[in-house]
Parts: C-alpha cells; structure tokens; sequence
C-alpha cells in the first residue's frame, strides 16, 4: 500500500480507477497548461502594441492574424487533442454502484419474482 | 419598415417566444415528476439516479456553464471591445477536457462508492467528518444565496430588455406601477417587478415540482436552443456585412464614441416630441460638418418646451461610420424636428452629484457660477450643472454636472459657501483608452471606456486562462452534475460533445458580434441589447420575424438553465446535508419528498423577494461568488479525489484559508480602491489565483503537518481487494 498500512499487502491493490484518473487529470493539466502558453504569449506578440493601418489589417479568413494564430488555430488543435483524449485515452473504467441503485435492483428483482410469482398463481 | 416597428415586430415574437418556451418547461417538469414516483426520491430529486446519458449530461452541463452572461453580457463585450474579445474567452478551448476531466471520473466513482448525493455528502463521506461536511454545506448556502438573487435579478433584467417594446408588456407594467404605487418595498421600476415575477414563479415552479430531471431536461432544451440560435445568425451576419474581411477592415478604422451631456434644440415649442428615447439618433450640423448622436437615455420633454437641457448623449466619432449612418445604410432613424446645439467638451468628465443649498437659489443651465476653484481644486478646475436648477434653502437635489479640468478631491465648496457639492460620480466623456485610435478594436489590450491600460492587459489574460478553465473545475453546481454521469463511455463523448459545442458557440459568437459593431452602429448606449436587436435586424431582413424571437430566447434560456441548478443545490444541501444527516437521519421518504418541495420553493421564493430589491453590482457578485467557490473548493476536492495521504485537517484549513485569502483581496479592495467590487490584484492578477495558490498551498502543508488518514478511509477510497 502507498500509505503505510497495517493489513497485508497481497489483500489489497491500488484502485486502477484512481490510477487512470489521475493520470488522465495530469495529462489533462499539461494541455491546459500548453494551450495557455501558446495562445496567451502569441496573442500578445502578434496582437499587442503594433501600428495599425486604418482599412489594412493583415488578414486570415477574414479574421486578424494574431487571433487566427493566436487563439482559433488552438482552439482547433485543443478540439483534436480533446477528441484524442477521450476516445483513444481516457479509459473506460467501471465506476461502480451506488448503495440506492443496488437497492432498486435488488427492489425490481424482487417485484419481478413476485409478478412471475403472481402469474403462477403462487402468491 | 421603420426601425421602431422592426423592434417592435420582433419583441412581440419574443414574448410569443416566451410563452411557448414556459408552457415546454411545464410540460418538462411535469414529465420528471413522473420518474419520481418510480425511484428513490432522494436520488432522483437531487441527482437524476445517477443515470445521465451523453446528451442530456453534456448540454446540462454546457447549459448551466453558460450563464446568461454567455448571450448578453459577451456580446456587448464583443461589441464594446473587438477582437480581443477572443482571447479572452479563449481558454474555453480547453474548459470542456478540464472542468469534466480533471475530477469528473473520479468524483463519479468516489460518490458512488460512499452513496454521495450532494457535494457535501462527498467531503463528509470522504473523510467521515460531519463537521467537515457542515463547513462545506455554510460555505455552499452562503456563496450561492448570493448568486441565487443576483442571477433572478439578471434573469428579470434580461427579459426586461427582450420585451421592452412589447405593447401588452408595457400596458400592464403601467397598471401593476398603479397598483404598487405608494409600496416603497417594490420599488420604482414596475417593468423590472413584472418581468421578477414572471422568471421567478416560471423557474421555481417548474424546478419544485420536477426536481434535477426537470432541470436537466430543460436545460438540454435550452442548450440546443442556443447552439441553434448561433449556428443560424452566423451567416445571416456574414452576409449582412459583406464578409468577415470588411468587417475586420471597417473595424479597424474606428474609434470608440464620445459620451456625455447635449443640449437638443427643437423646431418650435409646439413640437409633438414628447420623449427622445434610446434609439434615437440626432444630428448637429454647420457649414463644414455633420455630427451625429444616439441618445444615450431617454428624457421626457415637457408640453412648450422648445430647448431640451441634460440629454445624455453618444457621438459617433469614426468618419466613415457617419457616413453610412448619414446614407441610411444602417439602422438609424434621426428625429425630425430637432438637432443637438451643445455637447461636453471631450477633455471633460460627466457625471451626478448631489448639491444642497444654504440659502434659496436658482441658476440657468451651464451657469458659470460653479466655475470657480475651491481650496480644494485647481484653478484650472470647474463644474457647471448642464440643466436649469431651483433649491429652496437647505435643499438638497441629485443633478447632473461636468468638470472640466483636474479631479482631486470628490467635494468641492462654493466658494460662497451658498451651495456643497457631495456624492460627486463622474467618467471621462472620451474613453480613458483608445479614444481617437483607429486599429484599438482590432488589437490588444482593447478600449476601454474606464480603464487607462485598455481592456485586456497581459496579466488579465492570463488571469482568465485560470478564471474559465481552472476555477470552473472547482464549482459545486459543476461538480453536482460530474457526480450524475451513468458510466466513464458517457463522460468521454459528453466532454467531445461540449468541446464541439463550446467551439459552436463561442467562436461563431466572436464573429457575429464584430459584424454587429458595424452592422448596428452606436449600441455602447446600450450594450446588453445588442442580441436581440441584431437578431431582429438580421432575421427582419429574410422576412423571419419568429426566427428573431427564437434568437432572442436564447439569453433568457440560459440564464434560466443557472438559476434552476443553483436553485436545486441550495435546497439539497438543507433537505439532504442538514436535516437528513444531521437532524433526522431515519426521516421517512415522505417526510423528504415533503421537505424537498418545501425547502426548493421557500429558498426560490425568498430569493426572489430579496430581487425585488436587489443589490447593485450584479456582475461583481457574480464574479465574487464564482472564484471564491473555487479558490474554497478544487484545492480540497483534487487533494481528497488523487492524493491517499489526505485527511480532514489539510482540506479543512486548506479551504478556509483560501476562503480567506480571497476575501481579504476584497477586503483590501475595500480600502485601497473605495470598493468592495474593485479587490485588490496582488501583481496585477485577479484574486482567483491568489485564493487557489494559497489553497492549493496551505492544503499540501497542513495535511502534511497533520496525523495520517485512519487506514479503512484509504482503503475503501484509494484500493480495492485483489481478485485471487
């Protein structure tokens, strides 16, 4: 166990839940990170402080250069590595059952032995 | 067709808009309140049974993100301030993978396993600590109390503006003014009164009777309201405008307005102008020149009056602006019969003041007679009241003024000593940045009106890229819905879907309000109604009235999917994390489902009593309340959710002290900056990240200063058993 633990080892193992979610939030933090030092430090070199030419302003589809490079061109790249993210890395982990929703299975089971019960006549 | 008539149009298919959309939430409501008779209440009520599919979890999370802010105040920004609007909200590239992916998995699997409903039960049960987890539910109530009445106020506000012109809105306004006169407790405003009370019965009803599913229904019908809303204007504008190239083009030749007092003279005193309202546009001409001014708020003109004193006024400043305003390219309608003969000087201030007066007086407007310097002013100092005025002795009366010259202090003295000067609030008639030029909208840091480093230095930006990304991972009414996700499948395709979403929406809005400054010129007079008015302009013009009234619904959607889930979050952390856990914790079901509806409808209703009489500061509060949840919250959350060696102690200080650390740049604010609404920003970023470093900080410290977890609490949350 990672914290010091009084019960034996072999019992028990760390959560793979925990683990991948962890993993998967670093990961996460490092895109967020690297989208803001690339769409913050390009924003403000190309966008910032520069002579602009009333009727001239250079261009991207239709858009200022410093916004297409700076943030729609991130923004679309963070779209793919989004996409990445969640269907080829997030893993698709078993996050169990709550007590009420085994109570209602257990409930629904329950009515469905009395209903077949019922058919039958056995009730 | 006129402008007034175009508005009006569209208003009146906003309100049929309107009574559609309510009926549809009714039914919605009545629907959830089906489900709750067939599962345990509690969990549905609350939590939806933890069964959210990928659409409904992920535009109920996209819906309740996106506040009314996101389809009214956004767009004025856009609006007020250009391009750089996009950097701004830029971090919302990322927000989706962050504020779903960060904890959204494991904080679904850890309520799971401790049969968490609330965000309090989770801390409670996490570290079997009930003080632990009444901390949380006094923090909860007391940040969403707050944001619970300034969202109702915003909620009113925005239907304010939505059905301003509608006829039956304004007669009947008009009769409950009647009937509510000499009733200090509601006010002056019987239209604000009216529009309170039909969003706040409309969402408390409806969130009483369907509980989570109810919402969250709703709020995919808000959602997919909105995305379609944008989706449709975005080539409307494009086309309107000849491009998004001439947009940028035509933007970068403008310059902000100039706003302050006028002076508007009429043709004769029998003139029939009885108003000049806000859409009114006014000329001033000499030989060489044509001037032109909205009308920045509307003044009543009385019977015989030839010479109209204290108009607030905007000019438009960009030359090539006037000129399509002047050809009637634009929809801009001037008054006949009248021309503005008098604007405040641009190098001055405009403002209010309140004056009172030792002996009886009386003075023409611009009386020359304030013209004098105090001991506390310059010489080059003066103010002038741009109306006429009449005190009687002792009187006191709130005018307005201008000063030109240096401010130094805020009370200046006759020097007579006939009349005091007190409650002196002025702003600069041009803007404190990028006032005459050109290219400020189309770059960094933005004009602005108020601040004299622009809209946008480096340091907010930055403050931002936290703001939206990293303080949205830690909002309870977020992390409510990560707790409400049937399985990991439906959390990886609901985040693609909110990234898609997210990309729909707010880039598109960036695009469609840069056409709007050109399209509909001089809305800094207004700038919250700038989605409804360009959204009847654009659908006016293919002739689809019912088109803009949808358009229109989207703001009010939105506002209305916050609202509802912070509604729900109050009521569940009293029902749920007071009373059943604290109280009564063999309460029958009954007994709940009788509390539940109880405790939602008197939480609504009582917010929406204190609306009536809202304070001020709307946006601040919400603001404040957004980052101080989150400067409370994320640190103990991600500790509690990835780090095994936590424990009560840690999360509990490491809360508070970012509680702490936030409030005191408020607090601090307070002092330096005369404002509790204008914090203090330690090296020019925004309290927000103060609070979260702080909390992040003090949590790792303390927990580790601090006894180790018990072991069960580790194992149970952090292990499982092995297989053999």
């Amino acid at each position: 166990m990672e914290s010091s633990s009084n019960s034996s080892p072999d019992e028990f193992e760390l959560d793979p839940v925990f683990l991948n979610s962890r993993r998967e939030a670093w990961v996460i933090f490092g895109v967020w990170f690297l989208c803001m030092i690339w769409a913050v430090p390009v924003s403000y070199m190309m966008g910032y402080g520069h002579e602009i030419v009333p009727g001239n302003v250079p261009t991207v589809f239709g858009m200022p250069t410093w916004i297409f490079w700076g943030i729609v061109c991130p923004w679309l790249v963070a779209d793919v590595v989004t996409t990445w993210l969640c269907f080829r890395f997030i893993k698709n982990d078993d996050l169990g059952v709550a007590p009420e929703e085994l109570a209602e299975a257990a409930g629904s089971a329950d009515q469905s032995a009395t209903g077949d019960a019922a058919a039958k006549g056995g009730v | 067709m006129t402008h007034s008539f175009i508005l009006a149009e569209g208003s009146n298919a906003a309100l049929i808009t309107f009574m559609v959309y309510t009926l549809a939430v009714f039914g919605i409501a009545a629907l959830s309140n089906r489900l709750l008779k067939s599962k345990s209440f509690m969990s549905e009520y609350f939590l939806g049974s933890r069964g959210l599919g990928v659409w409904a979890f992920a535009l109920t999370f996209a819906a309740t993100s996106s506040s009314g802010g996101s389809f009214t105040g956004f767009p004025a920004k856009i609006y007020t301030h250009g391009w750089v609007l996009a950097l701004w909200i830029g971090s919302y590239m990322v927000v989706p993978i962050c504020t779903m992916g960060l904890i959204g998995k494991r904080l679904n699997q850890v309520a799971r396993s401790s049969g968490a409903i609330t965000i309090p039960d989770v801390l409670r049960d996490r570290f079997n600590s009930a003080r632990f987890g009444l901390l949380t539910v006094v923090l909860i109530v007391f940040f969403m109390s707050f944001n619970l009445v300034a969202q109702f106020k915003a909620g009113a506000l925005i239907l304010k503006v939505l059905l301003s012109d509608v006829e039956v809105f304004k007669s009947f306004s008009l009769s409950v003014a009647e009937w509510t006169s000499g009733v200090g407790f509601f006010g002056s405003d019987s239209q604000y009164l009216v529009c309170l009370l039909f969003f706040g019965v409309a969402v408390i009803a409806y969130t009483t009777y369907g509980g989570f599913h109810a919402v969250v229904w709703t709020d995919v019908m808000q959602g997919v309201v909105m995305v379609v809303g944008v989706l449709i204007l975005l080539p409307l504008a494009l086309n309107a405008v000849g491009g998004l190239d001439r947009a940028t083009q035509e933007m970068s030749k403008m310059t902000p307005p100039m706003r302050g007092y006028g002076v508007v003279q009429l043709d004769d005193s029998t003139s029939e102008i009885s108003q000049l309202g806000k859409e009114d546009w006014l000329k001033m001409s000499d030989e060489d020149s044509t001037r032109v001014f909205r009308v920045a708020a509307s003044k009543t003109i009385e019977a015989g009056t030839e010479t109209v004193y204290g108009v607030e006024l905007l000019e438009i400043t960009t030359p090539s602006e006037i000129e399509r305003i002047l050809a009637g390219e634009t929809p801009s309608e001037f008054v006949d019969g009248a021309k503005v003969t008098r604007f405040s000087d641009p190098d001055s201030r405009y403002g209010t003041a309140t004056i009172t007066a030792k002996a009886a007086i009386t003075m023409p407007p611009y009386a020359p007679l304030f013209a004098r310097p105090s001991t506390k002013m310059t010489p080059t100092e003066y103010i002038q009241i741009p109306d006429n005025v009449t005190l009687a002795a002792g009187e006191s009366k709130s005018v307005l003024i201008e000063i030109s010259g240096r401010l130094e202090d805020q009370v200046f003295n006759d020097p007579d000593g006939d009349v005091k000067f007190s409650d002196i609030s002025t702003k600069s008639v041009k803007y404190a940045h990028g006032a005459d030029t050109p290219g400020v909208y189309v770059s960094g840091p933005g004009p602005s009106a108020t601040d004299s480093v622009g809209f946008l230095s480096l340091s907010v930006a930055i403050s931002f890229f936290f703001m939206w990304a990293i303080s949205g991972s830690g909002q309870p009414s977020n992390m409510v819905r990560l707790m409400a996700f049937k399985d990991s499948m439906t959390l990886r395709r609901a985040i693609f879907t909110v990234a898609l979403y997210y990309t729909c929406i707010y880039v598109p809005l960036v695009f469609i309000f840069c056409c709007a400054r050109v399209l509909v010129p001089g809305m800094e007079a207004e700038p919250d109604r700038i989605m409804p008015e360009i959204a009847v302009y654009l659908t006016n013009g293919i002739g689809a009235a019912w088109l803009g009234g949808l358009l229109i619904a989207a703001p009010f959607a939105a506002v209305m999917s916050t609202v509802d889930s912070f509604l729900l979050m109050i009521s569940s952390a009293m029902v749920r994390d007071i009373y059943q856990r604290n109280i009564n914790p063999n309460a029958s079901e009954g007994t709940i489902k009788k509390l539940s509806y109880l405790c939602t409808l008197v939480v609504g209703s009582a917010a929406m009593i204190v609306a009536i009489n809202p304070p001020n500061f709307l946006q601040d509060i919400i603001v404040y309340v957004g980052s101080g949840l989150a400067a409370c919250f994320l640190a103990p959350v991600v500790f509690l959710l990835y780090w095994p060696r936590s424990n009560v102690q840690g999360c509990t200080i490491g809360m508070l002290a970012g509680f702490t650390a936030h409030f005191s740049m408020y607090v601090t604010g307070a002092f330096v900056n005369d404002s509790f609404f204008r914090p203090y920003r330690l090296l020019d970023f925004d309290p927000i990240i103060v609070g979260l470093v702080v909390s992040f900080t003090m949590t790792y410290f303390a927990t580790l200063a601090t006894p180790a977890p018990p072991q069960e609490l580790v194992r149970k949350y952090f292990y499982r058993r092995v297989e053999s």
